[in-house]
């Protein structure tokens, strides 16, 4: 979704001329994240920690990496609240594969990932990743080019997952998950974290049925009625269901959502804390973007809701909003885990009055 | 406010995955083709009001991922589609095939009355061409629906096919408003869709109307 926005900017209001080029949107140096052009470039440098406080975190986040595992079992207050402040970009990679225990099954299984590409894999999991390798982040200078190294390599990340995990095979929200893994590390790392994320972060994400996601969305729902009651209202009233605007926030870990830097951050806590980041995060687009009545007024139906979702002002979507509106939701452990009793077992019992 | 169309149409496009539904809703919404697009994940729509025969038609158009993964929930809202578009790519056996399958899962989950067309996109790639249109034409008159090649990338037969499925609902329309009115009764535009309101069940779509 995020990036028809961008090309509907560059090619302007609708004219008689073929677009059939974006050159437009396209620059030719890339921007510090590798992006050429589309939503998510973002030319401008970033300097809101100073390179004093850069270089402390650095070395404090070395130093907790050299003792990962202390720091994990003893400290993960330390940890979390690092994560919260942001990941150092130098060390980000590797908090990253340490984060979601990739490097443990990387360490545990040093040959498989070689092991499995040598496998022949399902067809139709192989036909359905080869026509998605080039519709990820296609203004990234990775996969700019058709069957270069980096499609190359996303090609072989999801084909390694196909084959470890034959129940998933291939989905196609995996691909941007795998993509946006392999732009920070390599190929045998990407895959390992992405392994992590689709059986451990996002458990049942990738199923088929999509129960999970489902499930997920009515949580969604019933949490923001206690963080944001008139925005729930608004949806409850205009039917605006989760699965319409929420489905690829979850299922590609907002990697097409949100603008880079946040994103960023947004992993790294993420990768920290869990699934319940993304939750957070999602609420906080929410209630920013149909927080305020007059874009309620506005916004009187479905799809004009949509559009808003779908272009929710950029000020909210920035890092230092999100981190900071995420962290004052006072939402508790327990409070995602009631919705989570909650909505399981009204799933369950409408399951059992359907089926009987 | 005053509603600035005479006719709300929903439509849905489905087919496999990479046959070029995206685009060729890009292509008639925003008259322009990019290669590069992004693969859908979940459910998107666009919006254009066209005229048709002196009447402004307000079209919905929903855009579904193609995934069989996402018939989960994808199917749910092919309830209150009036027209659906059938995408399949004549560079690719496999999508030609699975019109089958996508047929049957029409009649599984849309009203009995909904529209179809069947379209046999990126007709522009002659070379890699697996699909004749004879077989895309074949196929057409043996499930009669409506069929034409198009190319999202040289502009050809899109707003014909969108042009033609409206105009085909806005006709069905009317005529079962002509069966259920007496003749001499009031026809106006503001009737016909209180009348369409009714004869749909309450549904996610029929709540989106645009003042």
């Amino acid at each position: 979704m995020s990036l028809q926005k961008s090309v509907k900017s560059a090619g302007g209001e609708r004219t008689d001329q073929d677009n059939t080029s974006i050159c437009s949107s396209v620059t030719t140096q890339p921007d510090r994240h590798g992006f050429f052009g589309g939503a998510q470039y973002s030319p401008e440098p970033k300097r809101t920690v100073s390179p004093s406080t850069i270089l402390k975190r650095e070395q404090k986040w070395l130093r907790m990496l050299n003792n990962w595992e202390a720091f994990m079992s003893k400290n993960y207050k330390k940890v979390r609240e690092r994560c919260r402040k942001g990941i150092p970009a130098s060390v980000r990679p590797k908090a990253w594969l340490y984060l979601c225990g990739g490097q443990l099954l990387l360490e545990k299984h040093p040959e498989e990932y070689e092991e499995l590409l040598q496998a022949p894999g399902d067809p139709k999991c192989m036909e359905d990743i080869r026509k998605d390798l080039h519709r990820q982040f296609p203004y990234h200078e990775m996969f700019i080019r058709e069957e270069g190294l980096g499609q190359q390599e996303l090609f072989c990340v999801l084909k390694a997952y196909s084959v470890l995990n034959p129940k998933v095979g291939y989905f196609q929200a995996q691909a941007p998950v795998a993509a946006f893994l392999l732009m920070h590390m390599p190929a045998v790392q990407a895959f390992w974290c992405l392994v992590s994320i689709s059986d451990k972060y996002l458990s049942g994400y990738y199923n088929p049925g999509l129960e999970v996601l489902q499930r997920d969305g009515d949580i969604l729902h019933a949490l923001l009625r206690r963080t944001a009651p008139a925005v729930h209202r608004h949806l409850g009233k205009h039917r605006v269901e989760p699965v319409l605007y929420a489905t690829e926030w979850f299922l590609c870990a907002l990697t097409r959502t949100l603008p880079w830097d946040s994103l960023l951050r947004v992993w790294d806590c993420f990768l920290c804390e869990g699934v319940k980041v993304l939750f957070k995060a999602a609420l906080v687009i929410l209630a920013g973007a149909l927080g305020p009545a007059k874009v309620r007024k506005r916004a009187a139906g479905l799809c004009e809701t949509l559009e808003v979702l779908r272009h929710p002002p950029e000020g909210i979507l920035g890092e230092d909003y999100l981190m900071y509106h995420m962290q004052r939701l006072n939402l508790t452990e327990e409070d995602f885990e009631f919705e989570h009793q909650r909505q399981t077992a009204k799933r369950r019992a409408m399951a059992n009055r359907s089926g009987s | 406010m005053a509603k600035t169309y005479d006719y709300l149409f929903k439509l849905l496009l489905i087919g496999d995955s990479g046959v070029g539904k995206t685009s060729i809703l890009f292509r008639f919404s925003e008259d322009a083709f990019n290669i590069s697009f992004i693969s859908t994940i979940g459910i998107d729509f666009k919006i254009r009001t066209i005229d048709l025969d002196g009447k402004k038609v307000k079209l919905q158009i929903w855009d579904t991922a193609g995934q069989e993964r996402f018939r989960t929930i994808t199917t749910a809202y092919y309830r209150g589609s009036m027209g659906i578009m059938l995408v399949y790519d004549v560079t690719n056996e496999k999508s030609f095939e699975n019109i089958k399958n996508w047929i049957r899962n029409i009649e599984e989950n849309a009203s009995a009355d909904v529209e179809k067309m069947i379209l046999g996109n990126k007709c522009d790639l002659d070379a890699k061409r697996q699909v004749s249109k004879e077989r895309g034409e074949q196929l057409a008159v043996e499930y009669q629906i409506k069929f034409v090649e198009t190319s999202a990338k040289d502009s050809l037969n899109v707003e014909f096919a969108f042009y033609t499925l409206a105009r085909d609902i806005k006709a069905k329309m009317e005529k079962k408003q002509e069966a259920s009115n007496p003749p001499g009764g009031r026809t106006g535009a503001h009737q016909l869709r209180a009348n369409e309101q009714q004869r749909k069940p309450t549904s996610w779509l029929s709540r989106c109307s645009v003042l």
